[in-house]
């Protein structure tokens, strides 16, 4: 079909034309096509920060000071100016070209207090009531208490949550976890859905499931690992409290039992012989499976001994790297090996899937890396996966391989090109679970009005290697021509193209506003620009 | 009868010489031609199980290690138990079958013979040991303590006290544990 793509043109359209039933916001979406941000203000004067991210709802600009101690909230705004003399309608008057047109300052707030540092790669959004969800944390800890703790996983000292509530800056609760490592960049070891938190302790084998009241308080839900219910461990404490006062009656007969004695010291280290409640549940749940599945005994007890008992000890050694909620209810929780969760290429070493059901504290699925069943469900529903919060209005629009057709072709081509199958399920399990607010919800990542390359810019929230060539945004529809670029350093292109530059993107998510910031890795300032629509 | 695997078998015994050596510097001393035959003993063991397992449990070695072994046990129906999945380690000594392998419960249970460290009192891994018994008639018996408890030789006197007194309550305290910890 012809269409027209003037925008006059097209508001005209939209008068005298009305859209097929449900693709109203879509049709509306078209108009970005219309509105790109294709002016660019070069090395523009702004503070010298560490420049985050713009909130879903565009409400804040979240920044934090070079010294990792400050948080410094801007609100968005649209450029507005005026000028005494002649204006040149072409170009801006340079009092314009400024930071503060666009960005207005907040407040700023101090974090980070003695000998903590502000993490810059965590920020979480809590949009139905604008709090912003922080952590601060001390260094690396070399000689922390080994009690409990899973072998080879760092330990930090302090790491603290700060809950703010973002139109003022006030910090609304605190929590603190004390010689653990939780994994924070990139917001990996934290999701948030709804109001509930799942913070993940590798350290300790434990997903923290919290809540933020609307009061502003963090609530301790339950705590999932060693037990799997909220009152298992009070349940154990008095059951076994009530075992020993029947002997502590007649320890008073017989002081001198030795038996009993031992028992008493035993009972600080009987946790760590056990199975831990989220193992118990795993394990019993690949026991049953293989078991139900074959209903012949001589040949169950082989297939047992090949597929379960062979590998029971890798399987209690599994290690929990990450987690993401599925719904309220389910989450989906990936296993490890040890050294899998702390080094940066996890992709080499054997992983697996669960999804558990935190209510009834069952296991519902269980998967390896390899598996295709999973993988056809990553395809088909890859949605599913992105649980974003229910209130999240921009959320819903971003490009996945499972709402939008060019995403699809782009992974089928992708997966047509992979020279084994295995290696291309393992790669594209990697993503899963998903890292919690990674996605920029901007029009202008929507794949299917324009393309780019992925390769230096893309919804994902990730540092990427700058190139001194702008990047282009080109129609998806015919007649596919250039709509705008982003270019990123200074105009003129870098002096010095030996040392290497990564720039970061920030997109405002409706407005035709963005900021890209390039930084070589020395500390020199970075050089900030800004996009938008004139 | 049916041979052990030479191949893997040869492969056990480098493995675990080291660790029979220093068995031996604290106990008795025991050939290597020993424990190969404690090895012999575990494996044809093994292949009786896989031919006639009974009934709701199962066995097997940990990794390739034949001294190391998992087995499991389903809650028996009609017990406080029902609905649970129990693991439980067992080791052999490198001088079985003169010697009783050792238990030990990797699930928690309410259970009057089991400590609060899952050590368990089973009279035939103790004193009534024989070397005639096997891996299933361990398996068997380790069962028979899920729908029988022994209240009269406990490892948790308060549990056996509750289960003489008050049976009703100790399958309530049972059950809750099972759904709890065993599920």
């Amino acid at each position: 079909m012809f269409r027209r793509h003037n925008i006059a043109a097209r508001i005209f359209d939209r008068q005298i034309s009305t859209v097929a039933p449900g693709t109203s916001v879509h049709h509306t979406r078209r108009f970005y096509e219309n509105l790109v941000p294709n002016c660019t203000i070069y090395e523009v004067e702004c503070p010298d920060h560490l420049y985050r991210k713009i909130t879903e709802d565009g409400q804040y600009l979240i920044c934090f000071s070079r010294n990792h101690q400050d948080l410094i909230v801007y609100r968005p705004t649209w450029l507005s100016y005026s000028c005494k003399e002649e204006c040149d309608t072409n170009d801006l008057p340079p009092k314009a070209k400024r930071f503060e047109s666009f960005f207005s300052q907040l407040y700023c707030v101090s974090l980070a207090s003695s000998n903590e540092l502000i993490c810059k790669d965590f920020f979480l959004y809590m949009e139905s009531n604008q709090f912003g969800l922080f952590a601060t944390s001390t260094t690396q800890n070399h000689d922390a208490p080994v009690g409990g703790a899973v072998q080879g996983v760092p330990s930090i000292e302090k790491i603290t949550f700060h809950l703010l509530r973002l139109e003022d800056g006030v910090v609304l609760d605190q929590k603190c976890f004390h010689n653990d490592f939780i994994n924070l960049a990139h917001n990996m070891g934290v999701f948030l859905y709804d109001d509930l938190l799942a913070i993940v302790s590798i350290r300790y084998q434990t997903i923290h499931i919290l809540q933020i009241r609307d009061s502003g308080n963090l609530v301790d839900i339950r705590a999932i690992g060693t037990f799997c219910r909220e009152d298992d461990e009070l349940f154990l404490n008095s059951s076994t409290q009530s075992m020993l006062s029947h002997e502590k009656g007649k320890l008073h007969q017989l002081p001198e039992n030795p038996v009993e004695n031992g028992l008493h010291q035993s009972e600080p280290s009987s946790d760590y012989c056990f199975l831990s409640g989220i193992k118990q549940r795993l394990l019993s749940f690949i026991f049953r499976g293989i078991w139900n599945e074959e209903p012949d005994q001589a040949l169950r007890v082989q297939s047992l001994k090949k597929k379960f008992y062979f590998h029971f000890q890798d399987y209690v050694d599994l290690v929990i790297w990450k987690v993401q909620f599925l719904d309220r209810h389910h989450l989906l929780i990936k296993f490890g090996s040890v050294d899998g969760g702390v080094s940066r290429n996890a992709d080499q070493h054997p992983a697996f899937f669960a999804v558990y059901n935190m209510e009834t504290t069952e296991i519902a699925a269980f998967y390896q890396n390899t598996a295709d069943e999973l993988y056809l469900l990553f395809e088909q529903f890859c949605d599913h996966f992105h649980a974003t919060s229910r209130n999240s209005l921009y959320l819903n629009f971003i490009s996945s391989h499972s709402n939008n057709m060019h995403a699809r072709e782009q992974l089928r081509s992708a997966k047509n090109k992979a020279s084994s199958s295995l290696q291309f399920v393992k790669k594209m399990l990697v993503s899963l679970p998903f890292s919690c607010q990674s996605q920029s919800p901007s029009p202008y990542f929507d794949q299917s009005l324009f393309r780019f390359d992925e390769k230096l810019i893309s919804a994902t929230d990730r540092h990427r290697q700058s190139t001194d060539h702008p990047i282009k945004f080109i129609l998806r529809r015919p007649p596919n021509t250039l709509k705008f670029k982003i270019k990123t350093g200074p105009e003129a292109g870098s002096t010095d193209s030996r040392t290497k530059k990564i720039s970061s993107f920030i997109f405002h998510p409706f407005l035709p506003l963005a900021l890209s910031i390039q930084q070589n890795l020395s500390l020199q300032p970075s050089v900030v620009n800004i996009h938008f629509r004139k | 009868m049916t041979k052990p695997a030479a191949g893997s078998l040869a492969g056990m015994l480098t493995m675990t010489k080291p660790s029979a050596g220093s068995l031996a510097s604290r106990s008795t001393w025991v050939s290597t031609t020993s424990v190969s035959s404690s090895g012999k003993r575990i494996q044809r063991e093994m292949v009786e199980l896989n031919l006639d397992p009974p009934p709701g449990c199962c066995a097997g070695p940990k990794g390739d290690n034949l001294y190391n072994w998992v087995a499991t046990i389903i809650g028996p129906p009609g017990t406080p138990y029902q609905g649970g999945i129990y693991f439980l380690d067992i080791t052999f000594p490198y001088d079985y079958p003169f010697q009783p392998p050792k238990v030990v419960f990797k699930t928690r249970i309410y259970h009057c013979n089991v400590d609060s460290a899952g050590n368990v009192s089973l009279e035939i891994l103790k004193d009534s040991w024989s070397p005639a018994l096997t891996i299933t008639k361990v398996l068997q018996a380790l069962q028979s303590i899920f729908t029988k408890p022994d209240p009269y030789n406990p490892l948790v006197p308060g549990i056996a006290h509750l289960y003489l007194q008050d049976e009703a309550k100790h399958a309530e305290l049972a059950a809750e544990w099972t759904l709890r910890f065993a599920k």
